[in-house]
C-alpha cells in the first residue's frame, strides 16, 4: 500500500499536471508532494526495524522480474531523503522565472515517482528499469529549461549516464544467468561468485554508480551539468541523483561482489579521495557562485564514496548518515545561489558583495547554512564526517587526514564564498530586497532540520545501524 | 489456408476497384480484408494445419509471426489513407502489391520445405521490386528500385544455387528431413551440405540486411517512397527474420555455420551502429538503425535456445510498432518542411504538437533501449539470452554498441524537443495519422508492461 501510495502520487500528480494544464501548477505539484511526504513519515513513524516487503507480484519471472518492493532501514533513509527534499525543491521554484510551469513542474513529479521506485525496488531488475527512467525526465529538464550550451552539455551527460547504465545492465544480467534467474537482492547477495569473477563485477556494477555519483575521475559531465542545469534540476541532480549512486553501492555492490569489493577498495578510496582534494581546491579557485557550489558537491562526494568504501560500521553508517545531510545542505546551498541570483542578476562572484547590508537577514541564513556546510560541531554534517574518518582511520591512517584536509578547504572556500557574496563595499544598483517570507518559509525548516540533526542524531542513525551491522555480518561470515 | 486466399482476393479485389476509379474504398477493403485475415489466423492459434501437400506448416510462431505482419499491414494501409491522398494514379496497385507481398511473407514464415521457402521469397520481393520504384517520376526512387532488382535478384541466385547443393547433399526439400539428416554425426562434415547451408544463409542475410550484405538497403531505404520503407523495414523484416530462425532452429547446424553467424553478428552490430552515427538524413538513419537491430536480433538467434523465437517475436513486435510510428511521424514533418530529410525538420515538434513529440519520444526511447520501453525489455531478453548461451564478449560488445545506439537516437530526441529557430511550414496531422501514431506510442509502452509472448 505504501509503496503504491508513494509511486503514484507523484505520478498522479504529474499526469494531471500535463494533461489539464492548469494555470497554477506550482501549488498542485506542492500538494503532491507533501502528500507523499506524509506518506513516507507515516512509514517512519510505523518502521520497526527489520525489512519489510510491501508488495510481491509476479510480472515476468521468465526473464527474472519480479514486482518486489519494500524497503529496510537504509532504504527508508532514503525515501525519507527523497519524500523531504522534494516540497523544497518545488518550492524553490516559486522564484524562478516561469517559462512552462505546467510540463516543468510535472517531470520534477516524475523524477520523484521513479526515485520513489529505485529506493522501494527489492529486484535487480526492477531497480534497473527505475535507475534507468529517473534519467529521462532530468533529460528533458535540462534540455528545455537548461542554460547556455544545454545541448551539447546534456548529451555529455546523458550519454556518460548510460555508459555507466549500460555496464550495470550487463552486470545485472550476468548476476540473473548465474543465479538461475532469480534477481531478488536477497537472492544476489547469497551468491557466492569465483573471487576472478567478482574482480571485473565490481566495474561492472560500480562503473554506473561511479558516474552516477560522481568520483574522480568519471566526474567530466558534473560541473558543467550542475552550471548549466536550471536551478531546480541541479538541486534534484546534487541532492537526490547522486545518493542513487550511494545506495547502489549499498544495495548492489558491497553485498553481492564482496571479494571484488576488498580487492578495489584502496582504489576506490584513493580516487575518491583525490577527487574529494581536487574538487575542493578547484571550488577555491572558482569566481562563479553556482560552479563553486558544483565543485564543493563534487568534493563532498569523494568523501562519501570513500567512507562507504572503508567497509566498516563507521565508514557506511557514516557515509549513509551524511547522504541525509548533503541532500539539505545541497538544497541550502542551491536555494541561497538562487536567491543571490534573483538579487544581484549574476551568479559571478567578483561582480558581488555587500549584499549584507540590504538583506542582513539572508545574510544571517546563509551563516547558518555555511556553519552547516563546514561540519561546525552540532550541525548534521559534523555527524556524517565524523563517523566517516572513524571509518576511514580504521582502514588506514592517513585517509583520513586526507579526507580532513579536505574540510580545510570547504571551510575555505565556503566563507570565501561568504565574503565575496554578503561583505565589504556595495555595488551600485537597485536596492536588493531581504529575505522573503518565501526564503523563511524554505530556509528556516532546513536549517532546523541540520541543527537539530546535529544535536540528536539518534532516530536517524538507528535506521542505518542495524542494516549495516546485518550487512557487515553477512560479508565477514564466508 | 483461407487466409492466404483471403488475402489474394482481396489483392485482387482492390485491382478492380482501382479499375473503377474506387479510391475511397481502398484502404477500408484493404483494412477489411487484413482483419478477416487476422481472424481467421488467430482463430486457428492453437491448431497446426499442413497446406499444399504439407509444404506449409501453420504452427504457432508461423500464425504469431503472420499477425504480426498482418497488423503491421493494417497500420501502413491506415497512413496510406493520408499518404496516397495526393497521388494521381496507380493507387489501388500501391495496396494490392502490399498484400501480394504480405501473402510471400506469410508463406516464408510458414515454410516446412525448402521450395516453399524459395517461393515465398520470391513472392515477397516481386511486388516490392515495384513498390520501390512507386513514385515513377522520382530519380531517386528508379535507382532505389533498380539496386533492390539488381542486388535482390543476386541474393535469389544465392538462395537457389544453396537450396540445390543442400538438396544434392541430403536428397530432399523437406525442412524436417533434412533436421534429422543433419543429426546424423556422420554428416557433420559433409562439404556439400555445408555450402549449401552457407549460400542459403546468405540469400537470406541479404533481405535481412545483415552485414556484409546490406549494401543495398540505405539507397534503397532512402529512395523509395516512406510507406515502402516502412513496409520494407517492418513486414519484410519480420518476415526474412522468422523464416531464418525457422530454418536455423530446424537443423543441426555445422560448426562452420555458428562461426559464420557469428561474424555477421559482430560486423552487423559494429557497422550499424558505427555508420549510423555519422547520419544527418533522418532515412537513412533509420536505414543504418535497421542494419543495428537486425545485429541484436542476429544475436538473439546465436544461442539457438528454445526461448530465440520467442524474443524474436517480442524483439520484432517492439521494432515494428516504434518504426511504424516514426516513418509516419517522418512524412508529416517531411511535408512541413518540403522534403527536406535533415533530422532537423524535427526541430520545434515539441511546441506544435507536444502529443506527437511524446509519441516521438516514446518510440525512439524505445528503439535506443530505454527503460520502461518494450525496445529495453527486448533488449534485455536478448542480452539475457547471449549469456545464458555462453557468449560473454559478444554481448559484451553488444552492450557497446547500445550505447551508440542511444546516442543516435538521443540526437533526435535533442531535435524534437529544441525550440524552432526560424518560422517554417507547419506541421499538420490527420486524425488517423494521429491513431497510428498513438497506437504505436502507447504499445511500445503496454507492451513493456504485459510482456507477450508465443504459443
Amino acid at each position: 500500500m505504501i509503496a503504491a501510495l508513494l509511486l503514484l502520487i507523484p505520478f498522479v500528480g504529474a499526469l494531471a499536471l500535463l494533461l489539464l494544464r492548469p494555470a497554477q501548477a506550482r501549488p498542485i505539484a506542492l500538494a503532491a508532494t507533501l502528500a507523499s511526504l506524509a506518506v513516507v513519515l507515516y512509514a517512519w513513524a510505523t518502521f520497526t526495524g527489520g525489512a519489510i516487503t510491501h508488495l510481491d507480484l509476479a510480472w515476468a519471472d521468465a526473464w527474472g522480474l519480479r514486482l518486489t518492493m519494500g524497503h529496510d532501514g537504509v532504504g527508508l533513509l532514503l525515501l525519507l531523503l527523497t519524500g523531504v527534499v522534494f516540497p523544497f525543491i518545488v518550492a524553490a521554484g516559486y522564484g524562478q522565472p516561469e517559462d512552462r510551469p505546467a510540463t516543468f513542474n510535472a517531470l520534477l513529479l516524475f523524477t520523484q515517482s521513479f526515485l520513489y521506485g529505485v529506493f522501494l525496488a527489492q529486484n535487480a531488475v526492477l531497480f534497473y528499469i527505475f535507475y534507468e527512467l529517473t534519467l529521462i525526465p532530468v533529460f528533458l529538464l535540462l534540455l528545455y529549461w537548461g542554460g547556455e550550451h544545454r545541448r551539447s552539455i546534456t548529451m555529455r551527460f546523458f550519454i556518460y549516464t548510460l555508459l555507466g547504465g549500460l555496464a550495470l545492465l550487463f552486470g545485472i544480467v550476468y548476476l540473473l544467468v548465474q543465479n538461475g534467474g532469480n534477481g531478488d537482492f536477497a537472492a544476489l547477495a547469497a551468491m557466492d561468485l569465483p573471487a576472478g569473477t567478482q574482480q571485473w563485477l565490481f566495474w561492472a556494477l560500480f562503473l554506473a554508480f561511479a558516474i552516477k555519483l560522481p568520483i574522480f575521475p568519471f566526474h567530466g559531465w558534473q560541473p558543467e551539468t550542475y552550471h548549466m542545469a536550471p536551478l531546480q534540476g541541479t538541486m534534484v541532480l546534487g541532492a537526490v541523483m547522486l545518493k542513487m549512486g550511494l545506495y547502489g553501492v549499498y544495495r548492489l555492490v558491497l553485498p553481492v561482489v564482496p571479494a571484488g569489493t576488498a580487492y578495489w577498495q584502496d582504489t576506490v578510496i584513493v580516487l575518491a579521495l583525490i577527487g574529494a582534494v581536487y574538487g575542493g581546491v578547484i571550488a577555491f579557485r572558482q569566481s562563479d557562485l553556482k560552479r563553486l557550489v558544483a565543485y564543493s558537491s563534487l568534493s563532498h562526494v569523494g568523501l562519501l564514496c570513500a567512507g562507504l568504501f572503508a567497509g566498516n560500521a563507521y565508514g557506511i553508517g557514516g557515509s549513509l548518515y551524511q547522504a541525509f545531510a548533503h541532500a539539505i545542505l545541497v538544497l541550502c546551498m542551491f536555494y541561497i545561489v538562487g536567491a543571490v541570483q534573483e538579487r544581484t542578476g549574476t551568479t559571478d562572484l567578483r561582480a558581488m558583495g555587500g549584499l549584507k547590508n540590504a538583506a542582513p537577514r539572508l545574510a544571517a541564513l546563509y551563516l547558518l547554512v555555511v556553519v552547516n556546510a563546514v561540519a561546525l560541531p552540532l550541525t548534521q554534517s559534523f555527524v556524517g564526517e565524523w563517523l566517516m574518518f572513524a571509518g576511514l582511520w580504521q582502514v588506514k591512517g592517513w585517509y583520513a587526514f586526507l579526507g580532513l584536509t579536505t574540510i580545510v578547504l570547504g571551510a575555505i572556500y565556503v566563507f570565501y564564498a561568504y565574503q565575496q557574496v554578503m561583505l565589504g563595499p556595495g555595488r551600485d544598483g537597485p536596492a536588493a530586497a531581504d529575505a522573503s517570507m518565501r526564503d523563511h518559509l524554505v530556509l528556516v525548516p532546513l536549517i532546523a532540520i541540520t541543527l537539530l540533526l546535529g544535536v540528536w542524531p539518534g532516530p536517524v542513525l538507528d535506521l542505518v545501524d542495524g542494516p549495516v551491522l546485518q550487512l557487515l555480518s553477512g560479508l565477514t561470515a564466508p | 489456408m483461407s487466409a492466404l486466399v483471403l488475402l489474394s482476393v482481396v489483392g485482387v479485389l482492390l485491382l478492380y476497384l482501382g479499375l473503377f476509379n474506387q479510391r475511397a474504398s481502398l484502404a477500408v477493403t484493404g483494412v477489411v480484408g487484413l482483419a478477416g485475415a487476422i481472424i481467421v489466423i488467430a482463430a486457428g492459434w492453437h491448431l497446426e494445419s499442413p497446406l499444399f501437400g504439407a509444404i506449409v506448416r501453420f504452427d504457432g510462431p508461423a500464425r504469431a509471426f503472420s499477425l504480426l505482419m498482418a497488423g503491421a499491414t493494417v497500420l501502413l494501409f491506415l497512413f496510406g489513407v493520408d499518404y496516397y491522398a495526393r497521388m494521381q494514379r496507380n493507387v489501388a496497385e500501391q495496396y494490392a502489391l502490399m498484400l501480394f507481398s504480405l501473402i510471400g511473407g506469410i508463406l516464408i514464415v510458414s515454410f516446412s520445405n525448402l521450395v516453399m521457402l524459395f517461393l515465398g521469397i520470391e513472392v515477397l520481393s516481386i511486388p516490392l521490386y515495384i513498390l520501390a520504384g512507386g513514385k515513377r517520376d522520382s530519380f531517386r526512387s528508379g535507382e532505389a528500385a533498380f539496386k533492390y532488382f539488381v542486388q535482390g535478384s543476386y541474393a535469389s541466385g544465392f538462395l537457389l544455387m544453396g537450396l540445390a547443393l543442400v538438396y544434392g547433399a541430403t536428397g530432399s526439400f523437406d525442412l524436417a528431413t533434412i533436421g534429422s539428416w543433419s543429426t546424423d554425426p556422420a554428416h557433420g562434415h559433409d562439404a556439400i551440405f555445408l555450402l549449401g547451408l552457407l549460400l542459403t544463409l546468405a540469400g537470406l542475410a541479404f533481405k535481412l540486411a545483415a552485414v556484409p550484405f546490406h549494401f543495398w538497403s540505405p539507397d534503397v531505404y532512402e529512395g523509395s517512397p516512406t510507406l515502402i520503407t516502412a513496409f520494407m523495414s517492418t513486414v519484410v523484416k519480420t518476415g526474412a527474420f522468422a523464416a531464418f530462425h525457422r530454418l536455423i532452429t530446424a537443423l543441426q547446424l555445422p560448426d562452420a555455420v555458428g562461426t559464420m553467424l557469428l561474424t555477421l553478428t559482430v560486423l552487423t552490430l559494429f557497422l550499424g551502429n558505427v555508420v549510423a552515427l555519422r547520419q544527418t538524413q533522418f532515412k537513412r538513419l533509420m536505414a543504418y538503425s535497421s542494419i543495428a537491430h537486425t545485429g541484436f536480433l542476429l544475436l538473439a538467434l546465436l544461442g539457438g535456445d528454445a526461448r530465440s523465437g520467442d524474443v524474436l517475436f517480442y524483439y520484432l513486435t517492439a521494432y515494428t510498432l516504434a518504426t511504424v510510428g516514426l516513418f509516419i511521424i517522418l512524412t508529416l514533418a517531411k511535408r512541413a518542411a518540403q522534403g527536406d530529410e535533415h533530422i532537423r525538420i524535427f526541430r520545434g515538434l515539441f511546441r506544435e504538437q507536444p502529443w506527437v513529440a511524446v509519441a516521438a519520444l516514446l518510440m525512439l526511447l524505445s528503439l535506443a533501449g530505454i527503460p520502461f520501453t518494450a525496445g529495453f525489455v527486448a533488449k534485455y531478453r536478448v542480452f539475457l539470452l547471449g549469456l545464458s548461451s555462453g557468449h560473454l564478449f559478444t554481448t559484451l560488445f553488444a552492450v557497446a554498441m547500445a550505447l551508440l545506439g542511444i546516442y543516435y537516437y538521443a540526437l533526435v530526441i535533442r531535435e524534437a524537443f529544441a525550440p524552432r529557430e526560424q518560422e517554417g511550414g507547419t506541421l499538420a496531422v490527420a486524425p488517423l495519422n494521429l491513431l497510428v501514431i498513438t497506437l504505436c506510442g502507447v504499445g511500445v509502452v503496454a507492451l513493456a508492461v504485459w510482456p507477450v509472448a508465443l504459443p
